[in-house]
């Protein structure tokens, strides 16, 4: 799987690389294998002997590394390598090129450089961040913390922990320095490139840390990792004391870790003055990073563009894709060569917008003489093989000196930071994006499509100037520009819930959660919302406090509800199936839908259909997955089933990991045997200990969520029919419809019987949902009456 | 109550053009206790009758305004651990300004571009100021209850209008019926295309405001035409037949029309009167009955209003 998605992953792959590092990597190997053996004896003398870094400088001068013989060699083997000469915190740039220049890897004792590696190095060497080292170690070396800021493309990602290793030696005090990314791909692909940059195995002396994927060992000096994963870690180890160095990367995303992380570390690094913080950003709202860690210095290095011409329309646009497409069928016509990068917000949107263009299109060929157009879509859904083909160069012209071809990508913001497409001249932007949105009043965690705001479209400008000077249409007035859209887009912490966040921060032993120093601190509802939610689960008590279930959910990188509907599934009998099934809830959609065959697939889907609903038909999928006649030819059989593959192997991972879990925390794995008529009830009512604050209740012809009454409608993908009165959802979506998703019949008494607490009726305003309630309980009360009369 | 009563999107852009011209009547006055009660009643009673479609949407709608304009109070579970845990009111955190509202919450309904919505919100602003000063004080203290009667009135005041586009096109569907059966000498394919031809001032004022809507939609839609068919420089000829009977109208659109202009200063319930009472005298329609009786007796019909109707 990992190999499959660093091949396409967007991240570093950036210049098309991905496939010459194959390459590459291949015939490295060969001849790091070969030269392994004229490796040379290992002495273990002057291995800090300060004079020697003169010696490499002169080496230096002398002419890199086929000259760099003489005493080095000496050192090259010697405990620490190369690096034998360097004081923690005072090496220089210099000293760091002639290490780097080997011959003998410095990292890895005992071992040659291969000839990829030096066909690598004269790469980097190219990029924006390697002209400003000795800066960047200058400042690194004085302050505690440094904000660097660097656009994408500059190399920061890749380059700077490089940076880091050689001044910090992380090796001689077995400690490690950190990466974080906000994304899982960037992590490992960004980890592989840098293994082959260094010349080592990835794994070993650099390595990848991501949820349910741990690829580090003894060895590793460099981790990248998620920033979940870091938390996670500071979970155990409030002073991440295995490390010396963290660096925050893209942290002008803001996503929800980050933002915690950054909160921690504020404290950590007062009490661990020991531990050397790097915030990087691509963006230059870099001041507001500078400003709460405390005026730390800020190092900025440009990244490598060309200006951007920025057109705006006269007008407000009535529709907005409409004026997408007319606008890039017009760049099409007129502009000279080049590529166009069009963002619109969704698969739907886009698939749309691609089919349109290539109808336009095709009549621009026909009729005027236009050149041929190539439109591919892009969004993180989309299968990796299809992603890959957005790097495929630009269509030739249909004959020679004819007019230009050209490709157009329709891209949702994945195309704005984490990727980048050279040969993009034209951008064309309307301005929106989805956006995770969450609401405490409702309780509703959904995407929708907003605005971007003035960051976001000074990011997608930029995209135009990568490979040349570029024009960038906005299709909004430019007074719209200044008045309507926001400065920045706001956090993710600003836009989630926060249940799970609120237990990792108890777990992360902070008790004030009031005056916790957040760089953006939430709406006071939302932080009141996931107590209540905590509280409700049991996961923390009156005071706030976590609770030996909270504790034990905060184990699993689950949200809270799922978690505890775990925790407790071995009380259902049920839990080898909750288990299965909890999997099942943490991965992508199962079911693939093409628009070519949608009654096809629904047929399909009908064979797993279970009358009670959708968490159970996903169990009775992953169970046909497991028997031995799926077993037999996976792949095919998923495809056969209109199933995702992908889906269903990474659910099995999951499980895997979250079994491991279970057995560590000693929760027993149990069945109800198939046979019994309880199979599945057990399973639902278990479900209930979940999800109870999740219910909607079945009202005249609609659905109402109970306590924040919404009026919901099932969503079109349900298999359960429209006759049960009371439903558990996993998600409440809202479009221009409020849908609830993945939905599961349940019986009032369960409610009453498993929630109890959160069913106390008092708490319950009048209304139908109230009235029916109180029906059920007056009658399990008299049945509880009679059973004890007798 | 909806605004989309009418049922398509379409109808959508509409209603802010209308509210727009709407906005030059003065407000509403407030509600007296004794309104209040016969809303209260008349919404109870709607209550227990099933709900079509459309009301659905709105009181879907409603409930979600109401939901989200409801803060989470002090009895709630989550506000008092917070309050155990030291919060006093304000934000979050250690830096000033903390913010202490969750983010607005807008679905976006339509493919409106940015500043779309300013754009229309701007006009009838401009449009509400020259009706007359004085509503922007009011504006700055609005309570929850306020608000909640206020959007309530803003319901209604849509679905009356939705009332009146629909009364309008049951209108139009009559006359075009007529005179295809009196056997007009205007080629008519669809009613709706039946009535584009006509000239605009010959219509019936009653449903005058939907064939003009129409035509300047018509209109915009052949500007965007135009200007996708100067990029593609393809010629289609197919259109041109129409053209001048097109071009002639549109022209229309630019003059003034008194006419008109009168009948769109009546409010919904006014103009929804005198539609009603067309189709009933003309037509022997009903429009609450949704029935076109045979005689002029209209038996079994309860009466002119929609009250009567239940």
């Amino acid at each position: 799987m990992s190999l499959s998605y660093c091949q396409i992953d967007p991240v570093e792959a950036l210049e098309g690389r991905a496939t010459r590092i194959t390459t590459a990597m291949a015939e490295g190997e060969s001849k790091s294998r070969f030269k392994r053996q004229k490796v040379s004896d290992a002495t273990d003398n002057d291995r800090a002997n300060p004079y020697l870094s003169h010696m490499f400088e002169g080496n230096d001068a002398a002419g890199g590394h086929a000259n760099g013989y003489g005493n080095g060699q000496t050192h090259d083997s010697a405990k620490g390598g190369m690096l034998a000469s360097f004081k923690r915190h005072a090496s220089t740039a210099k000293m760091a090129k002639v290490a780097e220049d080997g011959p003998n890897n410095p990292f890895k004792q005992g071992h040659q450089l291969s000839e990829r590696y030096f066909g690598i190095l004269k790469k980097r060497r190219d990029l924006p961040v390697h002209a400003q080292r000795q800066e960047f170690l200058d400042m690194f070396q004085k302050s505690q913390i440094l904000v660097f800021v660097g656009e994408t493309g500059s190399g920061k990602t890749t380059q700077i922990p490089q940076f880091v290793l050689y001044d910090d030696l992380p090796q001689l005090n077995g400690k490690m320095v950190a990466c974080t990314q906000p994304r899982r791909v960037a992590a490992m692909s960004v980890a592989q490139r840098v293994a082959q940059e260094l010349d080592v195995t990835l794994g070993e002396e650099v390595g990848y840390s991501i949820r349910f994927e741990d690829m580090t060992s003894q060895k590793t000096i460099l981790k990248y990792m998620t920033d979940g994963m870091l938390l996670r870690e500071a979970m155990n180890d409030h002073n991440l004391s295995r490390y010396s160095v963290i660096i925050l990367d893209e942290a002008h995303e803001r996503t929800l870790a980050t933002d915690i992380l950054m909160g921690l570390l504020k404290e950590v690094v007062v009490r661990r003055p020991d531990l050397k913080l790097i915030i990087m950003s691509a963006t230059l709202d870099a001041q507001k990073f500078q400003k709460y860690f405390l005026n730390a210095p800020l190092l900025a290095v440009p990244g490598r563009t060309h200006p951007v011409e920025i057109f705006y329309t006269q007008e407000p646009e009535r529709d907005y894709v409409e004026a997408a497409l007319r606008t890039v069928l017009q760049i099409h016509a007129t502009e000279p060569e080049g590529d166009i990068l069009l963002f619109l917000t969704g698969e739907e949107e886009i698939e749309d917008a691609v089919r349109k263009i290539n109808l336009e299109a095709d009549e621009m060929i026909r009729e005027a003489d236009a050149g041929p157009l190539k439109v591919y879509p892009l969004y993180g859904t989309l299968p990796p093989m299809q992603q890959q083909r957005i790097f495929d160069p630009a269509p030739p012209p249909f004959k020679k000196g004819g007019r230009p071809g050209r490709k157009c990508i329709v891209s949702t913001n994945i195309a704005e930071t984490s990727l980048t497409i050279d040969g993009i001249v034209y951008v064309v932007d309307p301005g929106f994006s989805k956006q995770k949105v969450y609401n405490p009043r409702i309780r509703v965690e959904s995407l929708l499509v907003s605005p971007i705001s003035k960051a976001s479209a000074q990011q997608r400008a930029g995209r135009a100037g990568r490979t040349r000077p570029g024009k960038c249409f906005r299709l909004y007035t430019e007074d719209a520009f200044k008045k309507e859209l926001i400065e920045q887009s706001y956090p993710e912490i600003l836009r989630s819930n926060l249940a799970s966040t609120v237990l990792e921060l108890k777990k992360l032993g902070v008790d004030d959660l009031v005056h916790f120093d957040l760089m953006d601190p939430p709406a006071p509802e939302t932080l009141m919302r996931a107590l209540e939610e905590l509280n409700y689960l049991a996961c923390l008590d009156d005071e706030g406090e976590l609770t030996r279930l909270g504790q034990l959910a905060s184990e699993f990188p689950l949200d809270p509800a799922l978690a505890v509907m775990l925790i407790s599934s071995p009380e259902f009998y049920c839990s080898n199936e909750i288990l299965s099934l909890t999997a099942l809830l943490s991965v992508p959609q199962l079911f693939v839908r093409p628009a070519s065959a949608r009654k096809r697939a629904d047929e399909m889907k009908e064979l797993f259909a279970h009358q009670d609903g959708d968490h159970l038909t996903m169990l009775n999928v992953y169970h046909a997955f497991k028997s031995p006649a799926a077993q037999e030819n996976q792949k095919q059989w998923c495809h056969d089933h209109f199933l995702s593959f992908r889906a269903l192997q990474q659910a099995d991972n999951v499980r895997l990991q979250l079994k491991r879990i279970m057995e560590r925390e000693e929760l027993e794995l149990v069945s109800t045997p198939f046979e019994d008529r309880k199979y599945y009830e057990n399973i639902r009512r278990a479900l209930v200990a979940g999800f109870f604050m999740q219910v909607a209740k079945k009202d005249n012809k609609i659905y109402v969520t109970v306590k924040d009454n919404q009026n919901v409608l099932l969503h079109p993908s349900t298999v359960l029919g429209q006759e049960s009165e009371w439903v558990i959802y996993n998600e409440f979506v809202l479009t221009s419809k409020n849908y609830i998703r993945t939905v599961t019949a349940v019986k009032p008494e369960w409610l009453l019987e498993i929630g109890e607490n959160y069913y106390d009726l008092d708490t319950f305003s009048k209304g139908e949902v109230k009235t029916a309630l109180m029906r059920v309980r007056d009658k399990v009360r008299k049945k509880q009456l009679i059973a004890g009369g007798r | 109550m909806a605004a989309s009563t009418p049922g398509n999107e379409e109808e959508e852009d509409d209603y802010l053009s209308m509210t727009f011209a709407d906005t030059t009547t003065p407000a509403p006055p407030k509600e007296t206790s004794l309104q209040r009660t016969a809303r209260l009643k008349k919404e109870a009673a709607a209550r227990s009758l099933p709900l079509s479609k459309a009301e659905l949407e709105a009181q879907a709608q409603a409930n979600l305004e109401t939901g989200l304009a409801t803060s989470i109070d002090s009895s709630n579970r989550g506000a008092q651990m917070l309050a155990r845990m030291g919060f006093k009111g304000g934000g979050l955190g250690k830096t000033e300004g903390a913010r202490t509202r969750p983010i607005e919450l807008e679905v976006k309904g339509d493919r409106g571009g940015i500043g779309m919505d300013s754009e229309k919100k701007r006009k009838v602003r401009e449009a509400a100021e020259e009706a007359g000063a004085g509503g922007g004080e009011k504006r700055a203290k609005v309570g929850v209850e306020e608000f909640r009667v206020r959007r309530a009135g803003e319901r209604e005041e849509r679905r009356a209008e939705g009332l009146v586009w629909g009364a309008m096109r049951v209108l139009e569907g009559l006359g075009e019926d007529e005179k295809e059966g009196e056997g007009d000498d205007v080629p008519t394919t669809t009613t709706g295309h039946g009535a584009k031809k006509r000239r605009l001032r010959g219509v019936n004022i009653l449903y005058r405001p939907l064939v003009r809507q129409r035509l300047e939609r018509e209109r915009d839609r052949k500007m965007r035409y135009d200007l996708n068919n100067s990029l593609s420089t393809r010629n289609d000829n197919d259109d041109d037949e129409d053209e001048s009977v097109f071009d002639k109208r549109v022209e229309e659109l630019e003059d003034a029309d008194p006419e008109l202009e009168e009948f769109e200063a009546l409010s919904f319930a006014e103009k929804l009167e005198r539609i009603t009472k067309e189709l009933r005298e003309k037509y022997r329609y009903c429009f609450w009955c949704k029935f076109r009786y045979p005689d002029a007796e209209m038996e079994g019909c309860p009466g002119l209003t929609e009250d009567e109707h239940g």
